[in-house]
């Protein structure tokens, strides 16, 4: 009978592989409850399960697996909780990441994401023993060559870092800081403001004040550094706008002065060097005739041929 | 003798049973003839380390310029090479030319200052030559244990006061430069071998390497310190080319024709660059000689380089984003929109180092195609300009930066042609050949200058590009004109000995070189006369033959005896050395070598020496204090073999004698250096009163 098991065990796992490739989102959660001993019978109709329920984001994918596993390699029921917990804040988060790319609005719309993922990811990774006297940190994390709870957790938090929200948002991360509140602000007026104009000229005479106010601002920010990719965004578009869109840049006024000032200081040189050469006495080198023996006449003496 | 056949016997392979060994008892050999012949049977011992063998013959570099050899010289003809490398000053001196004041306290005080001022203030100018200078200074006055122009004598080094001690210290002073500026301590070495290398020996090689890597130690020290993390010691060199980074380095074979291109166009630009610069110099020279015009023109090349950047970067048009880490410390946005920075104002702003690092290691894309060769056009002009200027200025900063410029658009040309090519699309890579090529037209130096670069870029991958890059550019460079420094070496009218004698002169005899009649004393002489001699004007000898007296006529040169120096009779006089005065100086001190060395290097002139009438009628025995030996030439001598003796053994004066030992004549470097190969073959340079 064991065999059997064992053989019909192979074929649905081929099935499983096979419409394993197939779903997207990888949302694979090992089921506890069905382990040791019912599992062979129910796995024809778990194999026919996947296909249908894939599609739908939060079901997930009962592989008994570990059925057929002894039972020191079976992942505790707590861990496996805690593995589910993972994978909803982790897709709630890459989606709020993903929504908010193009302008990209991340720090001030995904934060509470972050904080949930990072919360599950301290607990996971911690060595407190959960109920049944097991650690999780070594069964989820650490049991293969992939590690990928670490890897993509560690991916998200790269780009969490690299966009320095951390910057924008008050200590622990619950609220924006004043500072952001209040460039948003000024950010908006200046974007309102543009909106009234059609005018390219007008629009540069009159926002002109509420634009340099947004840029000093910004100065500011950068130098104590406390800017994070949504703002540095922001103004590079707003920059953009201002720059390319309404072309209000400072024009080039004082040509021919330059050009006036350049020229005569490219004239003095030729007329200090005519100046020396006309009138500097050139420098003269006085020739000296050392003494020298006359020689015999079998040599001919390369004196003779100068002289 | 009887102690010699003691402890070193010949021993022989050949049957010489009963035969002495005439070599060392020829001397003794009356006394065995009649008792030995039963004890002459040589000795025989078991062999051991103490032995000399007959068999080893020797070889022998030396020319037997019999007739047969002047007549086959007479029908060969040989193709000129021009020598060339070297900073001017250092160089000389090194080749044994006393540079007046290139070794002093004041010197060094006004360089080091003279180059921060010049290099801060913006001048197209690099700060090595004067780095390299510094450290021959250092080495020259630290070796001598006091300071003149400080009037501090710490009485110590006192076997150093001697010109050939001085002279290995220079060299390992400016290998110490060499490594400070570069962090390339074995490039320095190098340096300071091919500049003094007839003057070489193996332990000079080991102490100038310590010297260096010593140098480059301290350098990476301070600069730690400077830059807050003391301890940390990782920039070798004051000037940082950036590590070309291990993986990333490659080239492939079918670029080596395209780096031989390089090297041919970097030999041309430097000719060219060594033309202007020399028709620059001699109008110099002979017109702006006053002291107040030269502070002038200074003032004025400083004005024009500020108006230039100015004006280049008020009409320049290339704005390039900033970067997320920007790269650039001092961006300038001038006319560009915001978040933007005009790159030619980079390009003018940023110190060159700065400037020839970017080259060397930003991405492909950074450089506009148009900015950096105007840049590159405007640097060139200014270059040429700026050096020779009465300025503590150097040439390679700026000579890189212009061949990393266009080494760089060369890369940038590449890729525009072969686009689909992934290779070409390192520019950085070209922008190290270009600044290598160039750098090795103006110079010409290529040994030293291969390591140089090797060391300073890390890499020894890119090695042979440069080298082969070098020798092209020094080969189609000389084909033009020699390099920058020879160059000023000659406009200097410095006598400097190359290292040969001119080839074909061997038809030149040591008599038409020498300087004749010589001026000689007796061996007992007059003070009034050595006197007169020492204060005449009109000929300033240094070294003077002392003769056997000649007490019949004066027409017949005496028979040589020794030689004196210049330096020699002032102490002497100084001391009043007097023969009349010997009775009373058993009670005075003694003369010690002492008291010579004491007076080294700065000796008093004759003018402050003060000699009463009285005086002058005394006698002075020069017998203890003249050379008993000095080197001398028959007058037959040819012109190579005397510049052989000369050059090798770092002589001043070579006595030139007739076949009866008597002198007539006297070589000096000014004899030997006049002769060199021109354009049509050999050619005699005039002396001059400059």
């Amino acid at each position: 009978m064991d065999l059997l098991t064992k053989f019909r065990f192979v074929i649905a796992c081929l099935f499983a592989e096979y419409a394993v490739t197939f779903i997207p989102v990888a949302n694979c959660s090992i089921y506890p409850s069905e382990m040791s001993g019912d599992s062979a019978s129910k796995l024809p109709s778990a194999a026919a399960i996947p296909v249908a329920q894939a599609s739908t984001l939060g079901s997930f994918y009962s592989l008994s697996l570990q059925s057929t596993f002894p039972e020191d390699l079976e992942v505790d029921e707590y861990c496996v909780e805690l593995l589910r917990v993972y994978r909803q804040r982790y897709v709630t988060f890459a989606n709020c990441l993903v929504t908010y790319a193009r302008p990209v609005k991340i720090c001030q719309n995904c934060y509470t994401g972050f904080n949930s993922l990072d919360d599950i990811y301290k607990n996971i990774s911690s060595d407190q023993l959960g109920p049944g006297n097991v650690t999780c940190h070594d069964s989820l994390m650490r049991s293969d060559r992939m590690m990928l709870l670490f890897t993509l957790y560690n991916n998200l938090q790269d780009i969490w870092t690299s966009a320095k929200c951390s910057k924008c948002l008050t200590e622990h991360q619950e609220a924006l800081m004043n500072d952001t509140v209040y460039f948003m602000a000024t950010l908006n007026q200046s974007l309102s403001c543009f909106e009234q104009y059609q005018n390219h000229t007008e629009l540069c005479k009159d926002c002109k004040a509420s634009y340099k106010r947004l840029n000093e601002l910004y100065g500011r920010m950068e130098k104590n550094q406390t800017l994070c990719i949504d703002l540095e965004d922001a103004m590079n578009m707003t920059q953009q706008l201002w720059s390319k869109t309404y072309y209000c840049l400072l024009p080039r006024e004082e040509t021919v002065p330059v050009i006036a000032v350049s020229s005569f200081m490219l004239f003095l040189p030729v007329i200090f060097y005519l100046s020396s050469f006309l009138h500097s006495e050139q420098k003269k080198r006085k020739l000296i005739h050392p003494k020298r023996a006359k020689s015999s006449s079998s040599l001919m003496n390369i004196q003779d041929k100068f002289s | 003798m009887a102690n010699i056949t003691k402890k070193v016997s010949w021993s022989s392979r050949g049957d010489d049973r009963g035969e002495r060994t005439p070599l060392l008892n020829g001397a003794e050999e009356a006394k065995y003839n009649k008792q030995d012949i039963v004890r002459s049977r040589p000795k025989e011992i078991p062999h051991n380390e103490k032995l000399l063998s007959l068999k080893y013959e020797s070889l022998d570099y030396d020319n037997s310029e019999n007739q047969l050899f002047l007549e086959e010289e007479r029908r060969m003809s040989h193709m000129p090479i021009a020598a060339g490398s070297g900073i001017p000053q250092i160089k000389c001196y090194l080749n044994g030319v006393k540079i007046p004041r290139v070794v002093r306290l004041k010197t060094l005080a006004i360089k080091v200052f003279g180059v921060i001022c010049s290099v801060a203030g913006g001048l197209a100018v690099g700060k090595e030559g004067p780095m390299i200078h510094s450290g021959a200074v250092v080495a020259a006055g630290v070796s001598q244990g006091r300071s003149t122009s400080l009037k501090k004598d710490f009485k110590i080094f006192e076997y150093f006061r001697r010109d050939t001690e001085k002279r290995d210290f220079v060299s390992a002073g400016a290998a110490a430069g060499v490594s400070a500026a570069f962090g390339a301590p074995v490039g320095g070495v190098l340096f300071s071998l091919e500049e003094g290398a007839s003057f070489w020996n193996q332990m000079l090689t080991w102490r100038i390497f310590f010297a260096s890597m010593i140098s480059t130690f301290t350098l990476n020290f301070f600069l730690s310190i400077y830059h807050g993390k003391p301890g940390q010691l990782s920039s070798p060199g004051l000037i940082n080319f950036g590590r070309f980074d291990g993986d990333s380095v490659q080239y492939n074979l079918y670029e080596i024709p395209l780096f031989i291109i390089m090297g041919a166009l970097g030999g041309m630009l430097g000719a060219l660059f060594n033309v202007i610069n020399y028709w620059l110099t001699i109008f110099r020279i002979r017109y702006v000689h006053r002291p107040c015009l030269q502070v002038m023109e200074a003032m004025l090349v400083a004005a024009v380089t500020a108006t230039v950047s100015f004006a280049m970067i008020y009409f320049s048009n290339d704005c390039q984003p900033l970067g997320q880490d920007s790269t650039e410390e001092y961006p300038l946005q001038l006319f560009c929109a915001d978040g933007e920075y005009n790159s030619m104002a980079t390009a003018f702003f940023n110190t060159p180092e700065r400037s020839v690092r970017s080259l060397f290691h930003n991405p492909p894309g950074t450089y506009n195609p148009i900015t950096l060769g105007l840049f590159t056009l405007a640097y060139f002009f200014l270059a040429v300009w700026t050096y020779g200027l009465t300025v503590s200025a150097g040439v390679f900063i700026p000579s890189l930066l212009i061949g990393a410029a266009w080494g760089r658009l060369f890369g940038i040309l590449l890729s525009y042609i072969a686009s689909s090519q992934s290779i070409w699309a390192d520019p950085g890579k070209y922008a190290l050949i270009g600044a290598a090529a160039q750098l090795g037209g103006i110079v010409r130096m290529t040994l030293s200058l291969t390591v140089i670069l090797v060391e300073a870029t890390g890499n020894v991958t890119y090695g042979f590009p440069i080298m082969l890059v070098l020798m092209t550019a020094k080969i189609v460079g000389d084909y033009f004109i020699e390099g920058l420094y020879d160059i000023h070496i000659k406009l200097q009218s410095v006598p400097f000995l190359h290292w040969e004698a001119p080839p074909t002169s061997h038809w030149l005899t040591a008599r038409e070189v020498m300087s004749s009649p010589v001026t000689c004393f007796n061996r007992v002489e007059k003070v009034g006369r050595i006197v007169d001699v020492l204060s005449n004007t009109s000929t300033i000898h240094n070294g003077f033959p002392v003769v056997v007296d000649t007490t019949d006529n004066d027409d017949e040169p005496g028979k040589i005896c020794g030689l004196i120096l210049r330096s020699q009779l002032i102490v002497l006089l100084k001391h009043k050395v007097f023969v009349e005065r010997a009775s009373s100086r058993l009670s005075q001190r003694r003369l010690q070598l002492k008291d010579f060395r004491d007076a080294y290097p700065r000796f008093p002139p004759i003018q402050s020496i003060h000699v009463s009438q009285d005086e002058r009628e005394c006698m002075m025995d020069l017998t203890e204090f003249m050379n008993p030996t000095p080197y001398t030439v028959p007058q037959e001598t040819s012109l190579p073999r005397v510049f052989k003796l000369f050059r090798a053994l770092g002589l001043r004066h070579l006595v030139v004698v007739d076949n009866e030992n008597r002198v007539v004549g006297l070589v000096t470097r000014k004899d030997l250096a006049r002769y060199h190969v021109g354009k049509d073959g050999l050619e005699e340079l005039h002396l001059a009163q400059t």
